[in-house]
């Protein structure tokens, strides 16, 4: 039987599945460097809704960090592989209160201050949660 | 021609799928007592959430009890004197309130906000009042004494001495707003969070529910459970958010109406959860509902907490956790709550 030429790959039809694997591959690459999860855990603090600081937990090791917002101070220290508000000036204590925090989702409000400590990013783990209410 | 055709299918598939992967607007914002967080994932996701906090900054001009032109603080003022001129929100706000006072023969109700300024949970000054300074104050507690009047121009007048607080509330109906503007905008993937309080609109980008961790009421650093939502509100009320300690005893925020006391029901912390309100809705929805519910079913206990699920005729499903290290957990949630490992809890499930 006689083959048709025309099923025959040529050089044409190998640029066409090189340029769809390529195009492929840069829509997953898009993809993967756009997952907002991925990276280290970070703890970012902010102040009346803006980014004042942003920082590896392991650097709260070597040395405290104080922040003074809307009359108020707070100092955030390492405790227990996370992080914890050890002292403040506001009235109401929430913040102290609060504890430590050690999960990528969990943050430590100082309503009084404004100031908001979260950790995000980090390696998702069986019991990783988006919001935690209550 | 053929070959053309393939890349050119090859581009649109590949484009499309990039289209998927949404922009991102988030705003945090202090309002209502409360952080705020908001994040919109859509092609308008910005213009959502910039209306979104011009919204909760309106809303809280309108309904908090501390800035002096507020239609709460005008009411207050005026006491038995109707008001008049108050924002339409204010008044949807007011009718649901009635409604879940009602529903909840009064276990919600917005007029304890006098036994409230007296324990000192209003201005964070703590105190334990005595008791004949309660009874006085009880005595005025009841929020079938306020007048809504809705012929010729709207009014409403309160009873003698009384004062409304509409926090019980509040945020739940701004999470019920929240849902109208993303939607309006075309968002199909988002959240809100408000304090304890929480709504989820569709499913996280990528497709999955939202994970939702419901704290540990006796431990700050970890969670009871675990529930995996879309299209949901979701909102606790705990007696360990807010309280203060006088001679080694604690008193938490959550005012019986009954008794003037904290409320103790042997509940540490009580979870409504229900559906979004959909694309159709207005004013005050299910966001509102879970907000006065979660208050009141903390005071009812868990014994009338959960009659009250069985036959208020209410849609909603609860996640109690209890005292003696118990987490009970509704019908409606029993095929998707994940408990967490070595919360030293035993879970519960209950038809």
């Amino acid at each position: 039987m006689k083959r048709s030429p025309e099923l025959k790959p040529n050089f044409w039809d190998g640029i066409v599945v090189l340029a769809v694997i390529a195009l492929a591959a840069a829509a997953a690459l898009t993809v993967w460097q756009s997952r907002p999860e991925s990276g280290t855990l970070m703890v970012v603090v902010s102040a009346d809704g803006q980014e004042i600081d942003r920082f590896a937990p392991a650097d709260l090791e070597n040395e405290p960090r104080t922040y003074a917002h809307n009359g108020y101070t707070l100092t955030v220290t390492a405790e227990g592989g996370g992080l914890r508000v050890a002292e403040a000036d506001c009235p109401t204590q929430d913040c102290v209160h609060t504890g430590t925090i050690t999960h990528s989702g969990q943050s430590i409000v100082c309503l009084p201050a404004r100031i908001v400590i979260q950790l995000t990013g980090g390696q998702p783990d069986g019991d990783a949660v988006d919001i935690v209410i209550g | 021609m053929k070959r053309c055709f393939i890349l050119i299918l090859a581009a649109a598939l590949c484009l499309s799928g990039c289209g998927k992967q949404e922009k991102e607007a988030s705003a945090q914002i202090f309002a209502m007592d409360t952080v705020m967080e908001i994040a919109a994932f859509g092609p308008q996701a910005e213009k959502a959430v910039s209306e979104t906090e011009s919204q909760i900054q309106e809303l809280e001009k309108q309904l908090s009890r501390t800035l002096p032109d507020s239609d709460v603080s005008r009411i207050n003022r005026n006491s038995t004197t109707p008001t008049t001129g108050i924002a339409a929100g204010t008044w949807a706000l007011l009718e649901a309130a009635l409604e879940y006072g009602d529903a909840t023969d009064g276990a919600f109700d917005i007029t304890i906000a006098p036994v409230m300024d007296a324990w000192g949970f209003t201005g964070d000054s703590f105190r334990v009042p005595e008791q004949a300074e309660l009874d006085a104050l009880l005595r005025r507690v009841g929020s079938g004494e306020i007048q809504m009047q809705a012929e010729s121009t709207e009014s409403v007048a309160l009873g003698e001495g009384q004062a409304i607080d509409l926090g019980g509330i509040a945020k739940g109906y701004t999470s019920d707003l929240v849902e109208q503007t993303f939607r309006a905008n075309g968002v199909e993937s988002g959240k809100i969070s408000l304090g304890g309080n929480v709504f989820v609109l569709g499913t996280k980008p990528d497709g999955s529910d939202w994970r939702v961790g419901i704290k540990d009421p006796q431990n700050e650093e970890a969670l009871a459970v675990i529930l995996p939502l879309r299209d949901a509100y979701a909102i606790t009320s705990g007696g360990y958010e807010r309280y203060f300690e006088e001679n080694g005893k604690t008193y938490h925020h959550i005012i019986d109406p009954a008794t003037g006391y904290p409320a103790d029901s042997g509940l540490l912390s009580v979870t409504v959860v229900a559906k979004a309100n959909g694309p159709d809705a207005s004013g005050a929805g299910n966001g509102a509902m879970c907000d006065a519910f979660s208050t009141a079913l903390f005071v009812m206990g868990e014994e009338k907490a959960l009659d009250f699920w069985r036959t208020s005729g209410y849609d909603f499903d609860l996640v109690l956790v209890t005292a003696d290290g118990r987490v009970v957990v509704t019908a409606g949630l029993a095929d998707r709550f994940e408990e967490v490992k070595d919360s030293g809890y035993t879970y519960e499930t209950v038809s």
